[in-house]
């Protein structure tokens, strides 16, 4: 009797096994998987006085100045891999009674250009500083230029300047990262 | 996946999504319930688990998201319904993984009526709560959530691999009372928490005194991730570490002391009341102990541009540099060395039973030897409470079960358990002794059996003893 009875357990265990079972999934749908998040970051910002336009010393002007940065997290795999798209946003304030071009250069480890883009800022006064905005929208094949970068030049250019030059150029700028996370194989 | 599981099923291991082990807590026909409350009453003489398969017990879950919500077959985008329910849980939702390995289990009575038990087991303990600010962070940037502060503090996350000798005794005090008592030293082979976390990332807009458009703060930044046992795999080759972790399980590692109490009261002879805490204790990680600390404030403008006068070929200034370098000045990462305490999550279990139907065993109601003792019965209706403390408080169960010994040679427990997990759990275990041969299965959450992946918790937990009964 006593042995008999592992068979009716072994019929339980076992239906207990064949009944658990993991119906109406599809796990390949992990494959599809994606984080999307839009990620909003400050940029750069300056303040240029306009007697930084003139060399003093030497009485002549200096037409365009520049400065470069690094934004070392642009060409990390992971973001060449991810950033679909990229709004770099720049709001100018000028009080300068002159209008300027600026230039926004991309740089590679290996100094190589690998995007640029330029923008005209409208002449203000001191009493009236003028806004101008710029946008610049990146994507596609361009998001391929702009992430073999990991430096900026700036280069602000004044078409002409004297010593008793008065005002301020600012510039605040944002760029708007839309990244699509996925597991690469 | 599916193959996986059925085999895993098959090989006998227990896939068991709550901690909790209401089925065999109070099944004295099982000697595992021992484990469960040091005071039970112990119906037979000896048992000897056979070893590595007297109890292998396996879970994980979550407490407010089944596989079926994210995997299951459906016209809505995957991505749609994981941010859904990334909005849908709460940070006190919870995902968590425990699995226990029997290595040895033994018990015998002496000569003294004393019950004596020991044993070796293996224990894996993880827990994380859903850092849900963190989360919608990450899946759907900061863009649409300015001015909203992300909150750090829902990092809280432990996990734990030790192996746990324990030895116990077990006697009935008097004719009512039966208490018990287990030392266990636990050897800790890893352990990593991050608890009792805090402060918040906001973007703002920048106002008309801010330098640039947002201001990104971090405010009273304070997340502490303590580890042992870690540290000193960094940089040893991948095949070592195995052995490394199994060398620890031998008292290689860091130690702890605890205690499981516990004891059973007969109020009458059909009304018992029973009560135990396990896990009264802690580990004292001394050795490889590493804990890193990261605190304080910080804004984040962007990169200033000074445009400083450069002659050629002179490099220009290290902006970045220089903001990596405020950063970590601002909010240091430190570690430190020196060891930590570490509680262990502290079981508590209580149960009300009341029996009926007729006397079985020994116990008779004219048993002159048992006077105003409990008496064995064919079936008996009760509640149980279960709680685990968690770093974000104590889990609780309720359960209500039904006892019925069908045979000499087999009884069954049906459950009916209301936890974070569910209120539709229906359980139901099964021992049975075939001569000195002793078997158990207990499985959870029968409901969802048609189904695992609808469940957010399921069990199935089975063993083999030798034991053998008083004469």
């Amino acid at each position: 009797m006593k042995k008999n009875l592992l068979k009716p357990l072994t019929v339980i265990f076992l239906c207990f096994v064949a009944f658990a079972c993991v119906k109406d999934t599809d796990f390949d749908q992990a494959e599809e998987i994606a984080l999307t998040p839009v990620v909003e970051l400050d940029l750069i910002y300056f303040n240029i006085e306009a007697g930084e336009f003139y060399d003093e010393v030497n009485n002549i002007p200096i037409p365009t100045l520049t400065d470069t940065t690094e934004i070392r997290f642009l060409d990390d795999t992971e973001i060449q891999e991810s950033l679909r798209r990229a709004d770099f946003f720049f709001k100018f304030t000028n009080s300068i009674p002159r209008n300027f071009q600026v230039d926004f250069q991309f740089l590679s480890e290996q100094n190589d250009t690998t995007y640029a883009t330029q923008t005209s800022v409208a002449e203000g006064s001191v009493q009236t500083p003028v806004i101008t905005e710029f946008e610049e929208i990146i994507e596609g094949d361009d998001i391929l230029q702009v992430t073999m970068a990991n430096r900026i030049v700036v280069s602000v250019t004044i078409p002409d300047a004297n010593p008793d030059l008065e005002g301020t150029l600012n510039l605040q700028s944002k760029t708007t990262y839309y990244l699509e996370i996925r597991d690469r194989e | 996946m599916r193959n996986v599981l059925t085999l895993t099923l098959a090989l006998g291991l227990s896939v068991c999504f709550a901690q909790n082990k209401q089925l065999l807590y109070g099944f004295d026909e099982v000697p595992q319930s021992l484990m469960l409350n040091p005071g039970t009453k112990v119906p037979q003489k000896k048992h000897f688990g056979i070893p590595f398969l007297s109890q292998l017990h396996i879970n994980g879950g979550s407490s407010g998201v089944s596989v079926f919500d994210i995997f299951g077959e459906s016209n809505v985008d995957i991505n749609t319904r994981i941010r859904n329910k990334i909005f849908e849980l709460k940070n006190s939702d919870f995902f968590t993984a425990t699995e226990q390995l029997e290595i040895i289990n033994f018990g015998w009575r002496a000569n003294n009526e004393i019950y004596f038990s020991g044993g070796i087991y293996q224990e894996l303990d993880f827990i994380s709560y859903f850092p849900r600010d963190l989360a919608i962070l990450a899946w759907e940037g900061n863009r649409d959530y300015l001015d909203y502060p992300f909150n750090l503090g829902e990092i809280s996350a432990t996990a734990d691999l030790l192996t746990v000798y324990h030895f116990g005794a077990n006697k009935q005090l008097t004719k009512k009372l039966t208490a018990g008592l287990r030392v266990k030293l636990y050897s800790s082979m890893l352990s990593a928490r991050s608890v009792d976390n805090q402060g918040t990332f906001v973007t703002t807009l920048g106002g008309p005194d801010s330098p640039n458009i947002y201001e990104h703060t971090v405010t009273n930044a304070n997340v502490t991730l303590n580890t042992s046992g870690i540290a000193s795999l960094d940089g040893m080759d991948s095949s070592e570490i195995p052995g490394e972790i199994i060398g620890r399980a031998f008292f290689g590692g860091n130690f702890g002391l605890g205690v499981d109490l516990g004891a059973t009261y007969d109020i009458n002879n059909r009304l018992s009341a029973s009560a135990s805490l396990i896990d009264v204790g802690m580990i004292f990680h001394g050795k490889d102990a590493e804990t890193y600390e990261a605190t304080g404030t910080y804004t984040l403008d962007g990169i200033e541009l000074i445009f400083p006068p450069l002659s050629a070929g002179q490099p220009t200034l290290p902006y970045y540099d220089n903001l990596e370098d405020e950063l970590e000045e601002e909010i240091p990462i430190d570690t430190i060395t020196s060891g930590y305490t570490q509680f262990r999550p502290l079981k508590v279990n209580a149960a009300l039973k009341y029996s009926f139907g007729k006397t079985v065993g020994k116990g008779a109601e004219c048993d002159c030897r048992n006077m105003g003792g409990g008496i064995d019965r064919a079936q008996a209706v009760g509640a149980q409470f279960y709680s685990i403390f968690r770093p974000k408080g104590p889990q609780m169960a309720g359960t209500l079960f039904y006892y019925r010994r069908l045979w000499d040679f087999l009884a069954a427990k049906a459950t009916y358990t209301v936890d974070s997990y569910s209120y539709s759990n229906v359980g139901l275990g099964m021992v049975t002794d075939l001569g000195k041969f002793n078997f158990y299965i207990a499985a959870d959450n029968l409901l969802h059996y048609g189904n695992l992946a609808k469940a957010k918790s399921v069990s199935l937990q089975l063993g083999f003893n030798i034991k053998i009964d008083e004469e």
